[in-house]
């Protein structure tokens, strides 16, 4: 109880502390007392007053609700699969995304026509719901779990194949632009777009959480679940409704984030020391949260004006925390 | 009494309402007075309207009205005309092409803004203002730095046609209040069309009649050239792409035109793998380029982007098939250097190289280099 109780402190403390540094580091100075009248509302009109509130509290509030919503369809999803390294996009959900966002710049693009950014996001949500749609149908038809796992994987490399072969006859400042958008980024995120995310996202993830009772059941075995009631078909399609729904959402707003998903959960489950969904899934968005703060922090900052993608910064990040926990694993299996 | 002096009141207030109305002329009612004279640019015309304002219309699409310095906005203006108020004193200049065109119209010091790095630019004046700072690199067109733009207080945002490819930029950079104009001038048919933009950014910075001045200048080079025969020798205008294809200019591209004032034939003219779409270039199956351009007289090879190849040897690393090709076996393959697509306002000087080539004639070359 203690351990958890200073976990959640430790969380919220650094989650304040990586919010407070998001809106207060930026190419342009902004004193923290200036930073604080924004906040309140005064003064909003002049160049610091759109740098703090028209440019960096909604990244960071994207950043921060995306972030966790990942970290959240990751635990789902390895708790669903019973694989460690299982992640959001497993499910082939970025690569249904990146199907669609390649063929709306392809088509619009070479057609003299102009898309605007709700219709990328669309686009792109579009391919998740697709792909999201596909993995439903498969799930109705299957019993194994690895099973549904190779399916998600090979709708994944359908769709590759498919965007590789809509590349293949595109522009290459298509080929560019689509490459930098499957890197995943958080620059130009507007109030339009928190304000679309939100209510997604938000529902998704309070949804996950009252799935927290059925998951516990089904962590100690689907019999077990069975026997406590637990309706194993309609747990089964909720799972994967709500993790595909809450990487859809990131997908169609930031792009791929790679890692993030998979390295989270691992993460704070190590520092809870259990793996209870409903200590675990509030504990993976506060994580998740944290986590993509502080690499959209230094994807920003680090060589500014040039900016990283985000998933380069999760990658370096995120792949040592797999590395490590798929050794430690072996580690314990051996002993 | 009192009546009368009530109607007069009354009188009096009808009419300096009226007087009111008359000074403040709405949107509505202004009819244009003039438009700017092009001769070769198709994609954007200005209409002049009185108390100088005038109205740019880009691609037949974008509107935006500049209103001078002093002047004020007419009411009754429509949302999606853009305004643009002068002195434009600080712009963001994303479009690298248009950077030579402020350039020669004495305009540069209203640049504070780029999105290519010293490194990035050929040309000298430029990249010695971007390595000093007096513009501001600020990152990539995609993705920039916006802090550093809204702390620049930029009053406009120059744009190609890339950003459509990342429409939340656009959308970003409007929200913070800065009117972003989408320039179309690689969408111009004729050469001397994108050199005429000079006339349109001359307007805006305030430096008409040196913009006039520079692009009469040009034509009067293109002219002379005019005059000079058709030499009959065909050429193509390619490079090869990292899946393997040959991207060529279409036809009816500025850069057709272009050999065709120079008195060459551009190839694929009638190439039924060349698609009637919206983009200026295309992929053609390395098949389709063996049969098209094997018997071309000239090859030029396109540096832009994969870099300046200096040597036969370097070409054919690219593709070996080229070995077969004619221009290949008789010397006769050029490659454009780096300056060659920044330096827009050296089109005419750019024509007259690619006449050297077509004549074989012993003249310097600025923007062309021969393969040995």
């Amino acid at each position: 109880m203690r351990r958890t109780v200073a976990a959640f402190g430790v969380l919220a403390l650094v989650l304040a502390l990586l919010l407070v540094l998001n809106l207060n580091m930026g190419s342009v100075s902004v004193p923290p007392g200036r930073v604080l009248e924004i906040l309140m509302g005064h003064g909003r009109s002049d160049t610091a007053g759109k740098i703090v509130f028209t440019i960096r509290l909604p990244r960071l509030i994207a950043a921060a609700v995306l972030g966790g919503a990942l970290a959240v369809a990751g635990f789902l999803l390895q708790t669903f699969f019973a694989n460690p390294i299982a992640g959001p996009f497993v499910l082939g959900i970025s690569s249904g995304s990146k199907l669609t966002v390649a063929l709306s710049m392809i088509w619009c693009l070479s057609a003299g026509r102009t898309m605007s950014s709700a219709g990328m996001i669309l686009s792109a949500f579009l391919g998740a719901a697709t792909a999201m749609g596909l993995i439903l149908l498969i799930s109705g038809r299957v019993r194994k779990m690895s099973v549904l796992v190779i399916c998600g994987v090979m709708i994944g490399y359908i769709c590759s194949a498919v965007t590789d072969f809509a590349v293949t006859f595109a522009d290459d400042a298509n080929i560019v632009n689509l490459h930098n958008w499957s890197r995943g980024s958080f620059s130009g995120m507007s109030w339009s777009s928190v304000r679309a995310m939100l209510p997604v996202a938000g529902i998704a993830l309070i949804l996950s959480f009252l799935l927290s009772k059925p998951m516990s059941a089904y962590q100690m075995g689907e019999q077990y679940a069975r026997n406590l009631g637990v309706d194993l078909r309609k747990f089964r399609v909720a799972l994967i409704l709500l993790s595909s729904v809450l990487s859809a959402c990131v997908t169609a707003f930031a792009g791929p984030i790679s890692f993030l998903g998979v390295a989270a959960p691992h993460l704070m489950k190590r520092l809870l020391g259990t793996a209870k969904p409903i200590l675990m899934i509030p504990a993976c968005f506060l994580g998740g949260a944290g986590f993509c703060l502080l690499c959209d922090l230094l994807a920003r900052t680090l060589f500014a004006p040039t900016e990283l993608s985000i998933s380069t910064v999760t990658a370096v990040f995120g792949a040592p925390i797999v590395i490590c926990m798929m050794v430690a694993r072996g580690r314990e299996r051996v002993a | 009494m009192k009546r009368l002096k009530l109607a007069a009141l009354w009188l009096l207030l009808l009419l300096l309402t009226a007087c009111g109305q008359a000074s403040a002329p709405g949107w509505d009612t202004m009819e244009p007075i003039g438009h700017m004279d092009l001769s070769y640019a198709e994609q954007f015309r200005v209409d002049y309207y009185p108390e100088n304002l005038a109205l740019i219309t880009i691609g037949g699409t974008d509107e935006y009205l500049l209103v001078p310095e002093g002047g004020s906005t007419p009411e009754g203006l429509g949302q999606e005309i853009r305004v643009l108020h002068q002195p434009l004193d600080s712009i963001y200049l994303a479009s690298s092409s248009a950077m030579d065109l402020f350039l020669r119209a004495e305009a540069l010091e209203q640049v504070t803004m780029t999105s290519t790095d010293a490194a990035g630019w050929t040309i000298p004046e430029i990249a010695a203002q971007v390595e000093s700072g007096t513009i501001r690199y600020v990152g990539k067109y995609s993705a920039p730095d916006y802090e550093a733009v809204v702390s620049e207080e930029c009053k406009l945002a120059v744009e190609n046609t890339m950003i459509y490819h990342c429409p939340e930029t656009k959308e970003q950079l409007e929200a913070l209040g800065i009117p972003v104009l989408v320039e179309r001038s690689s969408y111009e048919p004729h050469p001397l069309g994108r050199v005429e933009w000079i006339k349109l950014y001359g307007l805006l910075t305030g430096h008409p009649d040196t913009a006039e001045r520079f692009f009469g200048e040009s034509e009067e080079k293109l002219l002379a050239l005019e005059d000079a025969a058709p030499t009959g020798k065909t050429a193509s205008f390619f490079y090869i792409t990292s899946s393997g294809y040959a991207n060529v200019r279409k036809p009816g591209d500025y850069i057709s035109e272009m050999i065709r004032l120079a008195g060459g034939i551009y190839l694929f003219q009638e190439d039924q793998a060349v698609e009637d779409n919206a983009l200026s270039t295309v992929n053609l199956p390395l098949e389709n380029f063996y049969a098209s351009a094997r018997e071309a007289d000239i090859l030029i090879y396109n540096s832009t982007v994969d870099g300046e190849l200096e040597t036969l040897e370097d070409l054919l690393k690219k593709s070996p098939l080229l070995g077969d090709f004619k221009a290949v076996e008789t010397g006769q393959v050029w490659c454009t250097n780096q300056n060659m697509f920044q330096q827009v306002s050296a089109t005419a000087d750019m024509i007259g190289d690619l006449h050297t080539v077509l004549t074989g004639e012993d003249q310097p070359l600025h923007f062309l280099h021969r393969l040995t």
